[in-house]
């Protein structure tokens, strides 16, 4: 599996869209205080598919097995929309890896509107679009992932953009409510992927949770 | 049609005509305001026996133009004496304020008032802006922004919070929620075309003052209206609200001649200070998005304050006159922009409260039972 890892500081992983994986601005500004890991999931940006991992769910123990090999501690997870269903199943099946669980408009909850989603414009987010079906994610919706989210121990920051018109608002209360220790921050003026249309306010309200866990909902002066 | 009882709830009796903003609060006597907040609040409660469907008031501050810095105080003052009338907050000025006090205030009411709230979730006049040291030019920005947070505080099941341009919220989950579900009905002014458009989009009623004349209040109703179809709704003739200032007496002559003694005090006193602060933020910052809205909204007061009293009756600016004129007033207003609310203003300036409230019975008794069907 192809990782890319920059920046400094304690370990975060960052799990990609079904888009593909991007440094993207927010990203870039969470390297200033984290060493952003970011893998490729196989099949994923022109790479070899792996066989033997055809769901989101074993996505989750293949990044734990990298975690446990490359980080060697329990480490920061933050996953966007198909990320965000893996970084689910990760928290699920390798608790022992993960400290704090963000995730950035989920996905695995809800059936996605097709019409939605935007038609590939190269060979690379055509092939990017056929590892839906391998990875089992063509209707977005994960039924066994829903079953099993009362396993999720990790204090948890979930991210919903208020424009997004992709995952809906009741999915992210839903979660909210299954989910042990979790708070729901919406981010004004975004759409479904939140660190591209506000990176500063992402990069704010991620760093401020990963440094402080629960105590970010108090404000220092 | 429904008709609203409309309380700016001026300080009057200042003899000193000033220009300056704020008004120096040197020309306040609390012993006089405490009079008037009663004399004021019992008018209001009046209004139901006199079979007004709302009663409403708004915010205003540094200036004997109107005492309710905040009017939700005066909301709570209404919610137990009255039982069916709605209780019209029009409004908090929500970029001035912070969102969730408005929405838990809002909420209180709400429920105290067993669902009669009507929320008005207002941008303010510009010089307000001066009064809290918000940049006007933010105001539009502030406004969506807060007016979005709101919804979603009276609405959210769950704690939640907001990282946002001008607000940012770690937790919140206000207590109570309001009583009418999935929120009380809204009212936004609309009284310029950028407004118009933007409380279609957020489904609320129309509210529009100052019409300078009907050509231009249709304009605005019809940008409502396109606005709002794209949001997918369609706006019934109860979601436009059309304010005036109103007096009713005996005659038209009396009327006018009542009308025309309180204007002094409201165009000298009352508008003063507020007309030179209130050039000042347009002249200064981009209070209006852009040219054309800022010269249409200054034509618009300069048409107003040039026009003779019955030219005001005329374009359909003001309703004065005996009962039956007023009738004939209402009807035509209501036949050229067919607004199923109207926003009576009755207390004008200094006009004598005994006025006001025999206005208040003409209406009721004579004007009423004629419009009532429209």
């Amino acid at each position: 599996m192809k990782v890319e890892v920059r920046g400094q500081g304690r370990p975060l992983l960052y799990l990609h869209p079904a888009g593909g994986a991007r440094w993207t601005k927010a990203l870039e500004k969470l390297a200033q205080t984290h060493t952003v890991h970011m893998p490729t999931f196989p099949g994923f940006d022109g790479t070899p598919i792996d066989p033997e991992v055809t769901a989101r769910r074993a996505l989750g123990r293949l990044l734990g097995d990298y975690i446990e090999r490359e980080v060697g501690q329990a480490c920061d997870i933050m996953g966007c929309s198909f990320g965000g269903a893996v970084a689910l199943w990760l928290a699920i099946e390798r608790p022992q890896c993960v400290d704090h669980l963000v995730l950035e408009c989920p996905g695995g909850l809800q059936s996605i509107d097709p019409a939605l989603r935007r038609d590939p414009q190269d060979e690379v987010e055509a092939q990017n679009r056929r590892m839906l079906a391998h990875y089992g994610a063509e209707d977005g919706k994960d039924e066994r992932l829903l079953q099993e989210l009362d396993r999720v121990q990790a204090v948890t920051l979930i991210l919903h953009g208020t424009e997004d018109r992709i995952i809906a608002a009741e999915s992210m209360r839903l979660l909210k409510g299954r989910l042990a220790r979790a708070f729901l921050v919406y981010v004004w003026d975004a759409a479904h992927h939140i660190e591209v249309d506000q990176p500063e306010r992402l990069a704010a309200v991620v760093q401020s949770f990963l440094e402080r866990s629960d105590a970010f909902v108090v404000r220092y002066a | 049609m429904k008709f609203c009882f409309f309380h700016l709830m001026p300080f009057t009796g200042v003899k000193e005509v000033t220009a300056d903003w704020p008004t120096p609060n040197r020309l306040f006597d609390p012993v006089r305001a405490h009079e008037l907040y009663r004399g004021y609040v019992d008018a209001m409660v009046y209004a139901e026996q006199c079979g007004f469907d709302w009663v409403g008031c708004n915010e205003h501050h540094f200036s004997p133009y109107g005492l309710m810095a905040n009017c939700n105080l005066i909301g709570g003052a209404l919610a137990y004496p009255t039982k069916k009338i709605r209780i019209a907050m029009m409004g908090n000025l929500v970029p001035l304020n912070n969102p969730i006090r408005v929405a838990e205030e809002y909420a209180m009411l709400d429920c105290m008032s067993g669902g009669r709230l009507i929320a008005g979730l207002m941008r303010g006049i510009p010089h307000e802006y001066i009064a809290y040291n918000i940049a006007p030019d933010a105001s539009w920005s502030r406004q969506r922004e807060a007016i979005a947070l709101i919804l979603k505080a009276w609405t959210e099941p769950e704690p939640f919070g907001w990282e946002g341009e001008h607000f940012q919220f770690r937790q919140v989950s206000i207590w109570p929620r309001p009583l009418q579900q999935p929120h009380p009905p809204l009212v936004i002014s609309a009284s310029s075309l950028e407004s118009a458009r933007f409380a279609g989009e957020m489904r609320a009623t129309m509210g529009m003052v100052l019409i300078s004349d009907l050509a231009l209040a249709k304009e605005c109703i019809q940008v409502y209206r396109e606005s709002a179809r794209a949001a997918g709704w369609e706006p019934q003739a109860e979601n436009i609200l059309i304010g005036m200032h109103t007096v009713i007496a005996e005659s038209d002559e009396e009327a006018k001649a009542a009308l025309a003694e309180a204007r002094k005090y409201f165009d000298g006193v009352l508008m003063g200070g507020m007309r030179s602060a209130g050039r000042l933020v347009l002249q200064k910052t981009r209070y209006y998005q852009d040219e054309a809205n800022r010269g249409r909204m200054q034509n618009r007061l300069a048409k107003r304050e040039a026009a003779t009293m019955d030219e005001q009756i005329a374009g359909g600016m003001i309703l004065c006159g005996s009962p039956e004129s007023v009738v004939r007033q209402i009807r035509r207003i209501h036949g050229e922009l067919g607004n199923g609310i109207f926003n009576f203003t009755m207390k004008v300036g200094d006009l004598p409260d005994g006025v006001v409230r025999r206005g208040m019975e003409l209406f009721r008794d004579r004007v009423l039972p004629h419009v009532r069907d429209l």
